[in-house]
């Protein structure tokens, strides 16, 4: 983003209306004042136009026209838990609601003592303070919206395992809205800890309760942080499948040290804007990073993802595959980013971008980007925009399939590079059957 | 190899670099209404052409510098530049070559670019046009060109002649207002070269125009501008040098052109202007903006460039495919080195139906350098069937050197196809080392690798600009590998 000088009053009332909202007096002490600190970055900036590079494809101006209350507590049927929750986690989810926590509808039953999982609130004086620190020093880019989620904290998911803890079975992070008939936004926040050596399977889902509001807009503006400790091992799956009213931004960013090895699945399927920042910063040697991407959008959808993976050190590796399936009058960005200044010598770096366009009004807007200075690397990078090829489709037909099964068959082939790197069955079962419904029609 | 050599031999000295001493005459310092004024009586210019380069300059008042590439140079003072500069002559109107100075003859020469015919004969078959400064010096092989019907001459001198194609076509391709160089050269270009291929017509010979710079505070603004009639056929080439200054000069050109139906229009260039020396001290600002309208169906427009010279290049030449079935082409090779930095790339346009590009660019960064390539591919919403190739190489020499690839892609249409490729190298050990064991010095090996990675640009230059392009290439980079 530009640099935020020039501040636009019409913006700045729409920012500091939302500011207000938020209540003044925090509990605890050592929030207070990151909050004001991020307050005040809010006061300063203005909702970032087309003319920015960054937002150039992305209109925020329907956004503008809403006039957002912060969601209250609400409660949610249990019911609502058979959608979302995964077979693999029954005994091993946290829940929120509008960003508060839920502990009636979590459970974390399966869970040892060497990980913690719970919110904010719920954590030891100690570690709350170390994470007050750790959420000081938010770096990159895109700090707005991330500044704006800081403003409003109150309590947030979190996930801290102890040093060389191993959690057998994966952890889910539930974050619902629960709309209501008038616009509402929310702010779910998710802090994720993984100290030396320690290993977690974490899927972070966003959905919606009851699709009886799915017209009323809303907005969930989240922020997910991640800290790998030397050595540790994070395989971190996003799945995002809010209302179609919904406006979706949301930063996940990501810290690893020395030999730590994350990786990021990105599902994207719901919300009518979906913004999300990837940010991951190299903080020692040999560290891997595998970013997987999938958006599948129809009707007027817009999937907006610009990630930023920053290398500082010798010997790190960063694979990224991102997929887009846009239909209908969709459009999908995609602004991948990878940083390789002189000290990140024996970089390993691969980037691929690849779309299927489905329809004649569907569009696709992308740059993959690569600044390097050091010079004994590797990094390569593509792009490419097609559509389902005429002959492979006449191909499965000559084989007897219908022409709506062929088409289907080789969008699923499409998805399916990005669904099987996801190690948890059902969830890989549900979202094959997602990509399904959501494309053949 | 040891430091010392790698050294002395990137110390290569640039031979182009010397000035020539010559009276000139030359307009005050500054940019106004009345230096434009001034340039186009000087020139002697239709009517029309003052009004287009007056709406140009109203224009450019209002737009402020591009921000965005990925070049730091500091801020350009408009107001302290000489913006028309002509070798004085003592006749008004010369009527052939024999009574140019023979000072900027003998620079010419020195330069490899004889331009009495008779000299020429033993390569009778490229026609030049000499530029020197804001003018041009002499166009060669007029006659034998005018009897094909193709049209070859300096801007200025077309403007007289004829000015109802100028009026036609100036502008069309590249609007005043295009950006701000683009629109500071429409208001002040002093000359460049005018193509005029009839329908039906293969131009006999290549056309080649050579820029050379010679007074150290002229900027050069020049024009070219070449039109491809229906079934017209062309190969154009420019080449470019310029003296060693302790200051910067600034180079804004335009370049138009424009293929109507089953037209081919070839366009090549060797840009060698002064670079600065190796603590990035003077050299050219390269601010350049070419674009090709492929108008017609069936046309095509083919760039191809190696860049070599230049402090800085920013540059981009494009295609606009209108014609259905029209065919872009971009082969590109950066080489920069010391503290040149270029932001250099294409933009492909797909409007017609079954359009076609192509885009290889190869990138050679070495020393402090900065090589950037900077690319567009957009396909319409009309554009049925098109589809784009880009390959974008890169190799870095030291680590002190940045490549970096912003490509920009943007597809409305679900029945065109892009595919985009990078990739970045260094030359591996394990190659230098297998051409030791062959005994083939490093340099000799740095410079096979390097032609090597650059093949699939060179291949599409015209012959003698090829080996000219090679040897080039291997004598800029002598040395900076140790």
């Amino acid at each position: 983003m530009s640099p935020l000088v020039s501040v636009k009053t019409e913006t700045n009332t729409y920012l500091s209306k939302l500011l207000k909202q938020f209540a003044s007096d925090s509990q605890s002490k050592n929030l207070k004042e990151l909050r004001d600190r991020a307050k005040s970055l809010v006061e300063s900036s203005r909702l970032p136009d087309k003319k920015d590079e960054e937002w150039q494809f992305t209109d925020l101006s329907e956004l503008l026209e809403q006039d957002f209350q912060l969601a209250p507590v609400a409660e949610v049927s249990t019911q609502i838990l058979e959608e979302y929750a995964l077979l693999e986690t029954r005994e091993s989810r946290i829940v929120f609601v509008n960003g508060y926590y839920s502990p009636e509808l979590s459970n974390i039953s399966a869970i040892d003592a060497t990980v913690y999982v719970g919110n904010l609130k719920g954590l030891d004086e100690a570690r709350q303070a170390k994470i007050v620190n750790h959420l000081a020093d938010e770096v990159g880019n895109e700090k707005l919206f991330a500044a704006l989620n800081t403003s409003g904290l109150e309590d947030a998911a979190v996930i801290w395992a102890k040093a060389n803890a191993i959690a057998t079975i994966p952890i889910q992070i539930l974050h619902l809205s629960a709309p209501e008939e008038s616009t509402k936004f929310s702010q779910p926040r998710t802090i994720i800890v993984a100290e030396k050596s320690s290993n977690l399977q974490i899927v972070e889902k966003y959905g919606v309760a009851g699709d009886e509001y799915g017209k009323v807009p809303y907005l969930t503006n989240t922020v997910t942080q991640i800290w790998l400790e030397e050595n540790a091992r994070v395989n971190h799956t996003r799945v995002q499948k809010e209302a179609l009213s919904c406006f979706h931004i949301a930063k996940t960013a990501v810290f690893q040290e020395r030999d730590s090895h994350y990786t990021g699945n990105e599902i994207s399927i719901g919300s009518k804007l979906y913004r999300h920042n990837i940010e991951v910063t190299q903080k020692g040697e040999q560290t891997e990073t595998n970013l997987n991407g999938l958006v599948t959008i129809s009707d007027k959808q817009l999937a907006d993802t610009h990630s930023l993976v920053s290398l500082n050190l010798p010997h790190g590796t960063v694979n990224q595959l991102h997929k887009c399936i846009v239909s209908d009058r969709a459009r999908a960005v995609f602004n991948g980013k990878i940083l390789v200044p002189q000290k990140a010598q024996l970089t390993n770096a691969t980037q691929l971008n690849r779309n299927l366009l489905l329809s004649p009004k569907a569009r696709v807007n992308t740059k993959p980007e690569l600044q390097i200075t050091a010079d004994d690397v590797k990094c390569a990078h593509g792009a490419t925009i097609s559509q389902l090829e005429e002959d492979e489709i006449f191909y499965l037909r000559s084989r007897g399939l219908k022409e709506t099964d062929a088409k289907f068959l080789l969008i699923d082939a499409f998805a399916a590079e990005i669904i099987d790197r996801i190690s948890i069955e059902s969830l890989r079962k549900r979202l094959t059957q997602c990509v399904a419904c959501k494309t053949v029609n | 190899m040891s430091s010392t050599t790698v050294k002395n031999l990137v110390n290569q000295p640039y031979k182009y670099g010397f000035v020539t001493d010559i009276e000139t005459d030359t307009i005050p310092r500054g940019l106004n209404e009345d230096i434009i004024r001034l340039i186009s009586a000087k020139k002697n210019e239709p009517e029309f052409m003052l009004e287009f380069r007056l709406k140009a300059y109203k224009q450019w008042q209002k737009m402020t510098e591009p921000k965005w590439p990925h070049v730091e140079y500091p801020p350009i003072d408009y107001q302290d530049i000489i913006y028309y500069s002509a070798p004085k002559q003592s006749k008004e109107k010369l009527n052939s070559l024999d009574e140019v100075d023979p000072a900027i003859l003998e620079t010419f020469e020195k330069l490899g670019i004889p331009l009495s015919e008779q000299k020429r004969l033993a390569n009778v078959n490229v026609a030049v046009d000499a530029i020197f400064d804001s003018v041009s010096i002499g166009t060669t092989f007029k006659e034998k060109l005018g009897e094909a019907g193709v049209i070859f001459c300096s801007i200025s001198e077309a403007l007289q002649e004829h000015p109802e194609l100028v009026k036609k076509y100036l502008g069309t391709v590249v609007p005043v207002g295009d950006n701000y160089f683009a629109a500071l050269n429409s208001a002040v270009f002093s000359d460049g070269s005018f193509v005029f291929i009839p329908k039906g017509v293969e131009c006999p010979m290549e056309l080649s125009t050579y820029f050379r710079i010679n007074n150290g505070d002229t900027g050069q603004f020049e024009r070219t501008l070449i039109i491809a009639e229906e079934g017209a056929k062309v190969s154009y080439l420019e080449g470019c040098t310029a003296p060693m200054y302790d200051s910067n000069q600034l180079h804004a050109a335009v370049v138009e052109l424009i293929a109507l139906d089953n037209a081919d229009i070839k366009y090549s260039t060797v840009q060698n202007w002064y670079a600065g020396d190796e603590n990035g001290k003077g050299g050219i600002y390269n601010f350049v903006t070419k674009r090709g309208l492929c108008q017609g169906v069936n046309s095509k427009i083919s760039w191809t460039q190696v860049e070599t010279g230049s402090a800085i290049t920013w540059k981009y030449p494009s295609c606009v495919l209108i014609g259905d079935n029209s065919v872009g082409e971009f082969y590109s090779i950066a080489l920069t080195n010391n503290k040149q930095q270029a932001d250099t790339g294409t933009k492909m346009i797909h409007i017609g139906k079954n359009t076609r590009s192509t885009i290889i660019s190869k990138g050679i960064s070495a020393g402090k350098s900065k090589n950037s390539y900077r690319g567009l591919v957009k396909m319409g919403p009309k554009a049925d069937g098109a589809r784009n190739y880009s390959q974008c190489d890169s190799m870095l020499i030291g680590d002190t050197a940045e490549a970096n690839t912003f490509p920009y892609i943007q597809a409305d249409n679900d029945r065109a196809k892009v595919e985009h490729e990078a990739s970045t190298s260094k030359i591996g050990e394990d190659q230098l080392f297998y051409f030791a064991q062959r005994g083939i010095s490093e340099e000799d090996a740095v410079s096979m690798l390097v032609s090597g990675f650059c093949k699939d640009v060179l291949n599409e230059l015209p012959m003698e600009f090829a080996a000219e392009a090679d040897k080039l290439l291997s004598l800029k980079l002598e040395g900076s590998v140790g």
